[in-house]
């Protein structure tokens, strides 16, 4: 901090230094930089009426509202990044202080680590699935909302009755740890006290049960469906208000034109709310890489593993701290490569309305 | 190169600690404050100058050596411990006493600072990785303890008071020996006597057919055969590894240890997996099976909804909340195939489990060996048979105890075995390989998803890689 | 992120657009052709939804009020009995109290810490030239695009090193890092917003830059720290993966969602069973969804505002 500091104290303005008459006595630059340190109200008066002052009370009041997010912010969240890259290239086990470097031995180990490709296939199967299904369910719900309803007299589009009900009740599993969703939706799906089966059998499909879905080859769908569950209504909600700001003379003129109501969701409503859509594609692929709470909660250990559940294993059941931050590692670039993918694919000219 | 990023602290907390103890305290203060005053009495303690080393006080330790210790507080609960703990303020110290079910999530840290407790029951689904201690040299020698005079007879060392095979079973390859394995624990098939004799009529079966023939018994009760942990199916090998002992003998353990190739393809194992994906395939399962985790399949075993449980002694005390006290639980010897099996009826797998090991760096080894020692004289032994339902690797100690139901049959069942004890030791050298690769592919062979061939395939790929890979220490 | 950031930065000044609701529009009449049909058809797809978004909740909330007997009997039928002893046992023996409390420790800490520094840093970087200014707003906002299993091992140990490992100014120490990123990209944007008049005029009064902050621009900001305070609130009291690595040594100091995953792990073994877990579960949701349902403007205000970092 204090070498943003010094260059600007340090020049004393012209001001001060042929000022006109009057002027308090001059103080010395150690004065005014120990200024920094004080508060306003222990600063020597001496210190106060010096031309230079207002220069030094701008710099302390920055420094100091700073310093302390800056601190906990470096050393709890940039340091540990930082740490991130260089513990990938070592062997360490988490339980020991020392370690060798292995440099990219922990990569080459992941490429024949048929486990890491498998956490790796769901983590990408849950990246690609989760928002398209998201998304799609949200834009539904959000135009059936909007412009879904019965035509009205005074108006050319119009949103169902209750829109705003269906929008508290959507929005409801956001406000909902995910520990708390991993634990119903677990409940949910036991195979033999949970809603699903019992459901199934009560209404006659009882050859629709399945022993486990929470493990094989089923957990992965029940993953995916409770993933899209608590999102879908946050959609909804952030897709409405996009679809609000959409003036309501386009959708006249569309309407004129007579195109019905998927004509004008395609062509008027899509395009208006792509922005939004998009930037809502890249979150909702982020909280899919991420899935840990649901996995790690739900799904029987060794049945099914995304690459979170993959390295918090690997780093604090079987002493591999090394190899899981290299997994954290390659997580990383997915996302980024994800997020620069989405951003350029998804570019359009930003339409103003 | 060879880094340490950590060595600075640990060393700082030495030379404080040497120099009077002046710094850790208030660091100490700090973390309890905030923490509510678990885990950080490692700096507490002090190591004094020991005391006089007798036959009666082996680790020469003094009236003021505490000792600090992490239980885990799973199906044995820790009450067993504490009255240890008790005999131990009795003749020096006192005991900081920590129970947990997360044991690696407790200590992992203080392991890698150099400042963990002097002794850990490491033991749970959250246990610390023994290979990577081992790895790190962070385990203590217990030879010292095993060749100490025994608690109640100086005469006699503690080794010769166990059981035979329990100072090998925590041997890494080695002859030091790094575990003590305190349970004695016999797994196998869990039945209700009353369930199997008075309701269906029917003897325990001895040959796979005999089996087929009671689980179709008990079907038409609409009763299933069996249940077991869905959710950690690996359970399933404590009736299985046991009857490929049985039909093969105990060598198809060596190859399977050893990580052989082929060693999952030998004909007793595949015996094995086809005739328990026969009982799948016959419908014998209890429904749902596959997705209930270890508590729900035992409360569904103890409601009669199952006949048989493949489980190891800790159930009783587990499950006993759900068990009708007039059951009659017993645990059966590994069904064999025929007449044709290389080992008699009676096969038993048993084997000391249960582990505890004093970590290297700890502030007191030796007063953590001493709690052990305790922990292995009659008295001690005794209680924790009687608190927790399970025997011990104390030779003969649960003699004349009125035992309940389970745990008799359990001993009358290491009685019949005599010389036919077997146990894999694959298990607690591979720990990752047994219950995510092994375990797993035996879950999705019962649930229909794999054929027997298919997990095998799966099982003897896994076996290969561990094999193969360098980073996993070998044991053999 | 910085193509991300931008609808955030457009929508973020004000308090997120609640869109009023559209039927008040005035506007043209228009054909009434397909409106029936359409109509029982988008009815039926959002009343299905309904039953998907309420159902296992509600049947949580029912379960809750059973008898275990009945829990794994006829888990679809309603309860034969009132069952109140689940909540008893949730709140004691199962220690969902004790979990409850916490959290609203570890939350009060965090949340004023977050909205506290939070807002002291973009304010500053907002409203003040200095040199450096853009490098620590980057520095900041770049915290948004790692994923933070990335500095999961190494904050463990870092944490312990800081002897914060498993303690509860750890945790919130810890809360509040993670949460600086989103809340000072948030609320730099809505110090940029506010009208620099007020400011100045305040200055040549001779408020020092501290009461300038504290008494004028924080008022003026409420709606901005209303929306972030909302986000930042759901997002400490749901935290699940933070906790569940750097506060998992003792049970004793479980936060809410870790304690129940807890409990559903071991249940059955010891002192829990279904029905206490169901009405731990209850116990947990009904507090937050009391808040939501009273705030629901605001909360979904909050928390869309939040997704588009």
């Amino acid at each position: 901090m204090d070498t943003q500091v010094s260059p600007v104290v340090d020049p004393p303005t012209p001001a001060s230094r042929g000022g006109p008459g009057a002027r308090p006595p001059a103080v010395s630059r150690v004065a005014l930089a120990a200024a920094l340190l004080l508060p306003p109200r222990l600063t020597p008066e001496s210190v106060r009426y010096d031309r230079r002052y207002r220069t030094v009370d701008r710099y302390r009041f920055v420094c100091w509202f700073l310093a302390p997010p800056l601190l906990i912010y470096t050393v709890l969240v940039i340091w540990p990044f930082l740490q991130a890259f260089f513990y990938a290239m070592t062997d360490w086990t988490g339980f020991g202080g020392e370690f060798s470097m292995v440099w990219s031995g922990n990569f080459s180990r992941m490429w024949r680590d048929d486990a890491f490709w498998d956490a790796l296939a769901n983590s990408l199967v849950l990246l690609v699935l989760a928002p398209v299904i998201t998304l799609a369910l949200g834009l539904f719900f959000a135009y059936m909302l909007n412009a879904g309803g019965r035509h009205r007299r005074s108006e050319s589009v119009g949103g169902v009755r209750g829109a705003a009900f269906y929008k508290i009740v959507y929005f409801l599993p956001q406000v909902l740890s995910v520990a708390i969703i991993a634990i119903v939706w677990a409940r949910v799906f036991s195979p033999r006290s949970g809603l699903v089966n019992t459901g199934l059998e009560a209404v006659g499909l009882g050859s629709l049960a399945q022993d486990n879905w929470l493990g094989g080859s089923w957990a992965r769908w029940v993953i995916l469906l409770v993933l899209c569950w608590s999102f879908v209504g946050f959609y909804v909600v952030l897709f409405s208000a996009a679809m609000a700001a959409v003036p309501r003379d386009i959708y006249e003129a569309a309407l004129l034109d007579g195109a019905g109501r998927a004509a004008t969701f395609f062509r008027v409503t899509f395009p208006l709310t792509w922005d939004t859509v998009r930037t809502g594609w890249i979150y909702m692929g982020i909280q899919a890489l991420d899935a840990f709470a649901l996995v790690i909660v739900m799904v029987p250990r060794g049945g099914f593993d995304v690459l979170p559940t993959y390295l918090y294993l690997k780093a604090f059941r079987e002493g591999q701290a090394g190899y899981a931050t290299a997994v954290g590692v390659v997580l990383f670039l997915i996302t980024l490569v994800f997020t620069l993918v989405m951003m350029r694919v998804g570019r359009r000219d930003r339409i103003e309305f | 190169m060879t880094s340490s990023p950590h060595l600075h602290r640990r060393t700082l907390i030495r030379r404080s600690a040497a120099a009077g103890l002046t710094a850790l305290p208030a660091m100490a203060a700090l973390s309890a404050c905030a923490s509510g005053g678990g885990g950080s009495g490692g700096g507490g303690k002090q190591q004094n100058a020991p005391g006089e080393v007798t036959e009666r006080n082996p680790f020469g330790l003094t009236a003021d050596s505490g000792v600090e210790v992490l239980i885990f507080n799973g199906g044995f609960e820790d009450q067993y411990a504490r009255d240890v703990g008790a005999v131990f303020e009795e003749h020096y110290g006192s005991v900081e006493h920590n129970a947990t079910e997360e044991i690696s999530a407790r200590v992992q840290a203080r392991m890698v600072s150099g400042n963990p407790p002097d002794m850990i029951n490491n033991s749970g689904a959250d246990m610390m990785p023994l290979p990577a201690l081992l790895k790190e040299g962070q385990v203590a020698d217990l030879r010292p303890l095993f060749d100490a005079p025994s608690w109640d007879d100086p005469a006699v060392k503690v080794r010769d008071t166990l059981l035979p095979g329990t100072v090998e079973s925590g041997q890494y390859g080695g002859q030091e020996v790094y575990v003590l394995n305190y349970a004695f624990t016999v797994y196998g098939t869990w039945y209700s006597r009353k369930l199997l004799h008075d309701t269906l009529e029917e003897e325990y079966p001895q040959t796979w057919d005999q089996m087929l023939a009671v689980c179709e018994k008990a079907k038409k009760q609409g009763i299933a055969g069996w249940t077991y942990a869905g959710h950690h199916a690996r359970y399933l090998s404590f009736t299985m590894m046991p009857m490929m002992a049985k039909v093969g003998g105990p060598e198809v353990f060596d190859a399977i240890d050893r990580l052989e190739p082929g060693a999952w393809k030998q004909d007793a194992v595949v015996a094995v997996f086809e005739a328990y994906e026969e009982i799948a395939a016959k419908g014998y399962l209890l429904p749902g099976t596959p997705g209930i985790n270890h508590t729900e399949s035992q409360t569904e075993w103890a409601k009669n909804k199952a006949l048989f449980l493949p489980c190891g002694t800790w159930l009783e005390n587990e499950s006993k909340a759900d068990i009708a006290p007039d059951a009659e639980i017993a645990v059966g010897a590994a069904t064999g195939l025929d007449s044709s099996d290389a080992l008699p009826f009676g096969t038993l797998y048993a084997t000391a489990g249960e582990p505890f090991i004093v970590p290297a760096d700890a502030a007191a080894p030796r007063a953590g060996m001493e709690f052990l020692r305790i922990m292995l004289g009659r008295d001690a032994a005794r209680n924790f048979t009687e608190k927790v339902s399970s025997l011990t690797s104390v030779a003969g100690a649960a003699d004349g105890l009125a035992l309940p139901p389970g745990l008799t049959s359990a001993q009358e069942a290491v009685a019949a075995a005599g010389e036919n004890i077997v146990a894999p030791r694959f298990r607690e050298w591979y720990p990752v390989f047994f219950s995510d690769v092994m375990g797993v592919a035996m879950g999705e062979m019962m649930a229909g998803d794999l054929t027997a061939a298919e997990a095998l395939d799966r099982i003897q790929a896994g076996a290969d890689a561990v094999a193969a890979d360098d980073s996993v220490e070998k044991y053999l | 992120m910085t193509a991300t950031a931008s609808p955030g930065t457009a929508d973020g000044p004000r308090p997120a657009p609640q869109g009023p609701a559209p039927r008040h529009r005035p506007g043209a009449g228009g054909g009434r052709s397909e409106g029936g049909v359409l109509n029982v058809f988008a009815h039926s797809f959002l009343i299905i939804w309904v039953v998907m978004a309420v159902g296992p909740v509600l049947w949580i909330v029912l379960s809750s009020l059973k008898p275990t007997g009945d829990i794994t009997g006829s888990p679809f039928g309603l309860p034969t009995g009132v069952e109140w002893e689940n909540f008893t046992t949730a709140w004691t023996e199962a220690s969902v109290g004790r979990y409850a409390l916490n959290s609203v420790i570890v939350l009060a800490f965090s949340l004023t810490g977050t909205m506290l520094l939070g807002a002291m840093a973009a304010y500053v970087i907002a409203r003040y030239e200095f040199f450096g200014n853009r490098a620590v707003h980057y520095l900041f906002i770049g915290g948004l695009m790692f994923p933070v299993f990335l500095a999961l091992v190494p904050l463990y140990f870092v944490m312990d090193n800081l002897g914060l490992l498993n303690t509860r100014p750890g945790l919130v120490l810890v809360y509040i890092g993670y949460s600086l990123p989103f809340t000072i990209f948030f609320l730099t944007a809505f110090f940029r917003t506010l009208p620099g008049a007020v400011h100045e005029a305040a200055t040549i009064d001779g408020a020092s830059h501290t009461r300038i902050f504290f008494q004028i621009m924080l008022p003026m900001a409420k709606p901005g720290l209303v929306s972030i305070g909302i986000f930042n609130f759901l997002g400490h009291w749901n935290q699940f993966v933070l906790p569940r690595v750097l506060n998992n040594a003792d049970e004793e100091n479980f936060v809410l969602p870790q304690g129940l995953a807890s409990l559903m792990v071991q249940q059955g073994s010891y002192d829990a069973n279904w029905g206490a877990l169901y009405a731990g579960l209850t116990i947990a949701m009904l507090p937050i969804l009391v808040v939501y349902l009273s705030f629901q403007r605001q909360v979904q205000a909050g928390l869309t505002a939040g997704a588009l970092k």
